[in-house]
């Protein structure tokens, strides 16, 4: 009952931001919405299944490339343009999810080096890509009369879409898939001898992170207008993975309540302080040793009155 | 065919800087199982300070030895403070050491600025030797490559021949058993990590000479090293030795033959290897 108020309060609320908290405001919750998705999708991998990919940026950037390639260069509508996205991102997931035939280092090792193929070919293709200017002059999304025409209506529209995959990942993490996976994290070798047939669960799990990661692409690149290899960066991949971790991972609020630390930490401090990437690191350092179970661990650890080392 | 030939030569010259970093990478994590992302990091340091020995003294081999010892100082530091008390948990290693490393990134933004920097050499290694068929050559890259044979043949010696290196071998396969046997682990790897940290800082000088020092450089050449880590697998010294010089070669015919998709040159093969081999050629299950 007290969480359904809450949920209720907290709906009420992003609801009404643009009314009264202005654009900067709509425009940087947009950006957290967008980027929440993105940490979500690295956490269904980190959160559910144990593994640490650093390659979300790839889907993230092919699905933001193809969208607004279709849409300035061939003059494709959104109705087309945005499906076929995350189409793109999705069918780049389906190859990459190979990696899963590795554990541990080499997982995050080879989810690197993948992630650097993509950026690598979105800045050394100059001809497709745009190179180092990438794509620019992104129209807003429009569906046949439906426009979006300011920041304030493209609010909604990530809000809703946002939610509508908030609400698939909860069906999903609560499925029977989901919590295969969640058998597979603790012990794969238990799960095996019980008959589950690991490599195709987590092969699943890549996929489906990747379309994740591929829609909060097609949103950022209506939100942000244009798009460059920076978007498919180690950094952008890393980020998402921080968000998640510093939110609290394997939590649906933890990679929202990240992406909103990390994103106002770095619109206020771009303000006064130069170096926003030292303090970045320096973020990733303090959430390693003093709170690796992020904001939610610590909540949690509050709640039940453990006041001691509870990690 | 001219091109085949410099093209290869580029490629090993790659590869010798390379094996300077990835060698570094593997023991430490073939002993600790730590996985150091700031090792990019302490190349672009180490480059740094060198580079800043050199304009002070005019001397590149001063630079070499001052960049590297610095670094190692620095390695200790993170390696004691920051990597060993988390523990063993690789997500939250990999994590560290990339914050570790953006704040060595900034730093050297701060102080070195954001252009493209080379470090001077020394007069005997400048200029170009003409090589059969009438082949220009810069001599500082041949330097390097002899240079890199040299590191790989001192290391090779070091892990096979001595007593150290037999700890280490035995370390690599089965830690707690050296443990048992009353040999002091982690006081060895503070030697292993301060002789690694040294190689790395000592590549950022070699490398900051002919390729250029930039904000940015850290990453580039972590992501290569990691590549021959990968490929060579982990926590083999011949690995990074045979790696080195695929992933320099590919890097070269990579950069010559299909520029616009040079890092799929890279990645392609190593991806295809790991689909039949997942641990490199010459890695164990860890």
């Amino acid at each position: 009952m007290m969480r359904l108020l809450l949920a209720i309060i907290a709906l009420a609320v992003v609801l009404a931001v643009p009314a009264f908290a202005g654009e900067f405001w709509t425009t940087l919750l947009t950006q957290i919405m967008i980027f929440a998705l993105l940490a979500l999708s690295a956490d269904l991998l980190l959160g559910s299944a144990g593994l640490f990919s650093l390659c979300q940026a790839s889907f993230f950037a092919v699905a933001a490339y193809t969208t607004a390639i279709l849409q300035v260069r061939h003059g494709v509508g959104t109705l087309i343009a945005a499906p076929a996205g995350v189409l793109a991102g999705t069918l780049l997931a389906l190859v990459f999810a190979f990696a899963v035939r590795t554990r541990g280092v080499y997982f995050i090792l080879i989810t690197l080096a993948f992630g650097y193929i993509v950026w690598g070919v979105a800045y050394r293709w100059a001809s497709f890509t745009g190179g180092d200017n990438g794509v620019t002059n992104v129209p807003l999304p429009a569906i046949g009369p439906l426009r979006v025409t300011g920041t304030t209506q493209y609010y909604y529209v990530v809000l809703v879409v946002v939610l509508l995959c908030v609400w698939a990942y909860r069906i999903l993490t609560a499925s029977p898939f989901g919590l295969s996976l969640r058998g597979i994290k603790s012990s794969e070798t238990r799960m095996r001898s019980l008959g589950y047939d690991i490599g195709r669960h987590l092969y699943m799990a890549f996929v489906l992170a990747g379309v994740f990661a591929s829609i909060a692409g097609v949103l950022y690149v209506y939100h942000n207008r244009f798009i460059n290899p920076v978007a498919g960066s180690f950094p952008v991949s890393v980020e998402a993975v921080l968000m998640a971790i510093i939110g609290g991972s394997g939590t649906i609020l933890g990679p929202f309540i990240g992406a909103g630390i990390v994103l106002i930490l770095r619109n206020w401090v771009s303000g006064f302080f130069h170096y926003y990437t030292g303090m970045l690191g320096i973020v990733f350092i303090v959430t390693v040793l003093w709170a690796p179970k992020g904001i939610m661990g610590l909540i949690a650890r509050w709640k039940s009155g453990d006041r001691g080392e509870g990690v | 065919m001219r091109s085949v030939i410099l093209q290869a030569i580029n490629g090993i010259s790659l590869g010798a800087l390379l094996f300077l970093l990835s060698s570094g990478f593997t023991l430490t994590f073939g002993l600790m199982r730590v996985v150091n992302m700031a090792y990019g990091a302490y190349y672009l340091l180490g480059g740094y300070i060198g580079l800043t020995i050199a304009r002070a003294t005019g001397s590149f081999e001063l630079a070499i030895v001052g960049g590297g010892l610095a670094v190692v100082v620095l390695g200790y530091g993170v390696d004691r403070f920051l990597i060993r008390p988390i523990g063993s948990n690789h997500l939250a290693q990999v994590l560290l050491t990339v914050g570790v490393a953006f704040v060595i990134g900034e730093v050297c933004l701060a102080i070195w600025g954001g252009d493209n920097l080379k470090i001077p050499t020394s007069a005997y290694l400048r200029g170009s030797i003409v090589l059969p068929g009438e082949l220009y050559y810069p001599k500082y890259r041949f330097a390097l490559i002899l240079f890199g044979i040299f590191a790989a043949i001192s290391l090779w010696l070091l892990y096979h021949k001595t007593q150290i290196g037999a700890v280490v071998r035995a370390g690599v396969d089965d830690r707690e058993m050296v443990n048992a046997t009353g040999i002091n682990v982690d006081r060895l790897f503070v030697l292993v990590s301060a002789l690694a940290s040294f190689f790395a800082g000592v590549a950022g000088v070699v490398g900051g000479a002919f390729l250029t020092l930039n904000p940015g450089a850290e990453w580039d050449i972590l992501v290569l090293a990691l590549v021959v880590v990968i490929i060579g697998g982990l926590g083999s010294l011949e690995g990074a030795i045979l790696g080195s010089v695929i992933v320099g070669l590919l890097d070269a015919y990579g950069r010559w033959l299909l520029p616009e998709f040079s890092y799929f040159v890279l990645f392609g093969p190593m991806a295809v290897l790991l689909l039949f081999r997942v641990t490199g050629i010459f890695g164990k299950e860890h």
